[in-house]
């Protein structure tokens, strides 16, 4: 045998020896939620409710995300200095009290309310709330805040929080740069604005800390978060009533229905009307709310064939957009005649959009000598629109067809779509938005954008500009309305989009569960549920 | 063996460098540029240039490349773009439900293979036979993802005896030890927890077992029909030894060593992620994981993931090639040989 050899009694010992070492290292794991396991309740309730998203949060502080997934259970642990109203996105007293407003709109005075801890002990008081704001201000800020510059706005944008400071511990003085209306709605935001514990600054990515219902236990990895109650939360009205919540994450629409079904989940989200029969099937309830968002297609208005507007309303008569929007998404979408959602703003009734007209179309669209266009569009199910947008594009293309028109469609995969909005050349393209805050701004303001990404029209109208500038200044109320309602007439006059849907959240679940609250912004507020035994 | 394996190892390294080369380059030209996904809706542009810059982005790509191999060297394989967590960190906090995973798919398509090829090749010709090398036909023919869809349906949608999805329930889920649920219940005595742990284990191991297991019943069929006709076991017959000892001490022994490579190679396979098994289960190991980087631009997290399963796959055959030494005494790596 070779002096190197090892014998086959040393190679079995090796063997038992790396056995022994991964059995050793598994002795003393205790279970993520053992001191929960015997339940809680009086016996009337369940101790645990299982909510089952898509997919796991990209992290859990809320100055460095601004996926929806995170969202969802930030709010269950952190509070903002102002909240939502449960069902509307009306701002109403959060850690603090409605603010006092100087006269010309710049300073905003918060008082702290007494006795609130973060879960840490650590108490919630000024100097903690504004060191939150301070390090998303800058020079403090770094690139991968992605909301910090939307809800503080920037140097360069004149725009935003110049300052916030803690005069004392129960006085945060905010002073802005120019008068900001949908400051207040952005302070009540689930990205950016939620307070964490300053001690928690460097781990609340996978270690969060705040002040509300529930306390971090455990992520899991691709799998799960365990929340527990935080018993000693310092609002006795809003206490979480059940002990434990838990966060699941499967990819699959399906895969959630069929766990839904199946009790191992007890609320899903994610899911369209595809499923929606399978999971009334199955026993389980579904829950519709209309939601904050717009599905459209975008003119490019810089394009030679769409740069006048004729050619864009030319094309839109093409398109038959009730029956687009029945035959696609079967009444869980509704057509949309505003850019603004109906519930947030009723503009589509004193707004007119261009009426389907076939005839029409095809003689504007032969005399403007346009035979083809260039259409790029994305892959994957957006929130707007639970079909993707090939499905979407490939609809229009059959209407234009019928007009003469041959539209050339390139379709991507979401994340490089988002480049080739501002790096391609098209004619016509299918995007959409999600609303932050229920500010009439947050929808309207995208028409202005100077980024290509955001104004994927490439619109530019000194008018329309003007008008948001405005708005964004103006205190709400009627004068306000009057601006967005400018705006909104402009849209549906120049034609930079053509409206398709604002589509409905459709959650599921069990008909043992009740109370959960879910909020225009796609976030659930589990706070109230409850589970029967 | 010694300097066997330190060849082997040596041997391993530029095949490492030309994995981690073509996937760097594939991120690199191929993948969406991941400023926009990490910033989000409402980057500006200078900010992404200030990211890319601050990332290493706008460095020439060799610069890039090289700082990447230094930082793997020094056991640093970068931060998530978009978790801000540590690549290695991501990695071993999934690492260990794809390894549980495929240890208990390739325990039970090494017996349940192993044992299907014997009987079939004592068999061979008979209804035993035909029934065993369709079922390895169906096997090597079924998509793993579509029969995982049909295991769903039936167990869990129709009869509701098994659960849809997940390692464990979440409250039962043990923290601490080694990451592998069914070992760290055992051992902390909470069977109830072990239970769950094997209930979710079920469907999963069982789908992802079925293609390994079809080709170690044909491996094992076709090895042990060439040893059943050797001499020596035509003389341990004519010695009078029972059948069952022929078959199990002289000729299985010796046929297992091409199957040893098999199911080598097909633990490394498994070892590298699951796919479409980990999706459909709701399985969170790294092989579902990895697609979402991909699709995230998420680089440093595909670069380290595909790194981590170049090593394995080149640990795994070089324990292949160990074991051969172990199983036929005639194998020798001396120098001359290796």
């Amino acid at each position: 045998m070779d002096k190197n050899a090892i014998s086959r009694k040393t190679f079995l010992e090796l063997v038992a020896a790396t056995a022994s070492a991964g059995v050793l290292a598994g002795c003393g794991s205790t279970r993520a939620g053992s001191s929960s396991a015997s339940g809680s309740g009086d016996g009337t309730y369940a101790d645990t409710i299982t909510f089952s998203q898509g997919s796991e949060p990209r992290g859990l502080d809320p100055a460095f995300v601004d996926d929806g997934e995170s969202g969802k259970v930030m709010v269950q642990i952190y509070e903002n200095i102002l909240q939502y109203d449960t069902d509307t996105c009306d701002v109403v007293e959060g850690l603090c009290g409605l603010p006092e407003v100087s006269d010309d709109g710049l300073t905003y005075t918060f008082k702290v309310k007494d006795g609130i801890k973060f879960h840490d002990g650590n108490t919630c008081d000024a100097e903690a709330i504004a060191k939150n704001i301070q390090r998303q201000l800058e020079p403090d800020r770094t690139e991968d805040m992605p909301y910090a510059s939307f809800n503080f706005g920037s140097i360069e944008s004149g725009t935003g929080v110049e300052s916030v400071e803690a005069t004392d511990s129960s006085t945060l003085v905010f002073k802005l740069r120019a008068a900001s209306t949908p400051f207040l709605a952005n302070l009540a935001m689930c990205m950016s604005s939620p307070i964490v514990s300053p001690a928690a600054f460097d781990t609340a990515m996978e270690n969060p800390v705040g002040t509300g219902q529930y306390k971090f236990v455990s992520w899991t990895k691709n799998s799960n978060i365990v929340l527990k109650r935080n018993e000693d939360y310092w609002n006795a009205d809003k206490a979480g009533k059940t002990e434990n919540i838990i966060f699941t994450f499967i990819a699959e629409a399906a895969s959630r229905v069929t766990a839904l079904n199946n009790g191992e989940a007890d609320i899903i989200d994610g899911i369209d009307e595809a499923v929606v029969d399978t999971v009334e099937q199955g026993g389980s309830k579904i829950f519709t709310m209309d939601g904050m968002n717009i599905n459209y297609m975008a003119f490019n208005t810089q394009s030679e064939k769409f740069k006048d507007k004729a050619a864009r309303k030319a094309f839109a008569k093409a398109v038959n957009v009730q029956e687009l929007v029945d035959s696609l998404y079967n009444g869980y979408s509704s057509v949309a005649n505003s850019v603004m959602p109906t519930w947030m703003a009723a503009y589509d009734k004193d707004v007119v959009q261009t009426a389907y007209d076939k005839d029409a179309a095809q003689k504007e669209l032969a005399d403007l000598g346009i035979t083809s266009v260039k259409c790029i569009t994305y892959s994957n199910p957006r929130p707007y629109n639970g079909k993707g947008g090939q499905v979407l594009a490939e609809a229009i293309q059959g209407y234009l067809k019928e007009v003469g028109v041959d539209v050339t469609i390139d379709t991507y995969d979401w994340t490089t779509y988002k480049t080739k909005v501002e790096t391609e050349e098209y004619d016509i393209c299918f995007y959409g938005w999600n609303g932050d805050n229920g500010d009439p701004d947050n929808f309207m303001n995208l028409l202005s954008d100077p980024s290509k990404t955001m104004n994927v029209a490439r619109y530019q109208n000194d008018e329309y500009d003007a008008l948001i500038a405005k708005g964004l200044q103006t205190a709400a109320g009627s004068e306000r309305d009057d601006i967005y309602l400018q705006c909104e007439q402009i849209v549906a006059e120049e034609q930079p989009w053509l409206l398709i849907s604002h589509s409905k959240n459709i959650l599921g679940y069990s008909p043992k569960v009740s109370d959960f609250h879910f909020h225009p912004t796609a976030v659930t507020f589990l706070y109230d549920a409850v589970k029967e035994a | 063996m010694v300097k066997y394996i330190v060849k082997r190892v040596l041997q391993a390294i530029p095949v490492l460098i030309a994995l981690s080369i073509v996937v760097f380059l594939i991120m690199r030209v191929f993948s969406a540029d991941p400023a926009p996904v990490v910033l989000g809706e409402h980057a500006t542009r200078e900010a992404m240039d200030a990211w890319r810059d601050s990332n290493g982005l706008n460095d020439p790509i060799w610069k890039q490349y090289l700082d990447f191999v230094a930082g793997a060297l020094h056991g640093d394989l970068g931060t998530s773009y978009y978790t801000h967590t540590a690549v290695t960190t991501e990695i071993m906090s999934r690492f260990p439900a794809t390894l549980e995973l495929a240890i208990v798919a390739i325990i039970i398509a090494s017996v349940v293979g192993i044992a299907l090829g014997v009987v079939s090749s004592v068999n061979k010709g008979k209804f035993v036979d035909a029934l065993s090398t369709l079922l390895a036909l169906i096997g090597v023919s079924m998509p793993i993802f579509w029969l995982g869809i049909l295991f769903i349906i039936l167990f869990t949608g129709i009869l509701h005896i098994l659960p849809s999805g997940g390692r464990i329930d979440p409250i039962m889920q043990p923290v601490g030890g080694t990451g592998l649920f069914l070992i760290d219940t055992l051992l902390s005595g909470d069977f109830e927890a072990f239970g769950n742990a094997l209930v979710h284990m079920i469907m999963p191991a069982c789908a992802l077992s079925m293609y390994s297991m079809a080709i170690i019943t044909r491996m094992t069929r076709s090895s042990m029909l060439d040893t059943l006709n050797e001499d020596y076991v035509r003389t341990a017959r004519a010695k009078g030894l029972p059948s069952g000892k022929v078959t199990t001490h002289h000729a299985l022994r010796n046929a297992m060593l091409p199957v040893s490579t098999v199911i080598g190679l097909q633990l490394g396979s498994l070892l590298g992620g699951a796919l479409l098994t980990e999706t459909v289960f709701a399985w969170p190991g790294i092989g579902k994981y990895v697609v979402e980087c991909i699709l995230k631009s998420d680089f440093p997290v595909v670069q380290g993931v595909v790194l981590l399963i170049g090593v394995i796959f080149v640990l795994i055959n070089l324990v292949v090639d160990i074991i051969y030494a172990f199983l036929d005494p005639r194998i020798k790596y001396t120098q001359a040989e290796g």
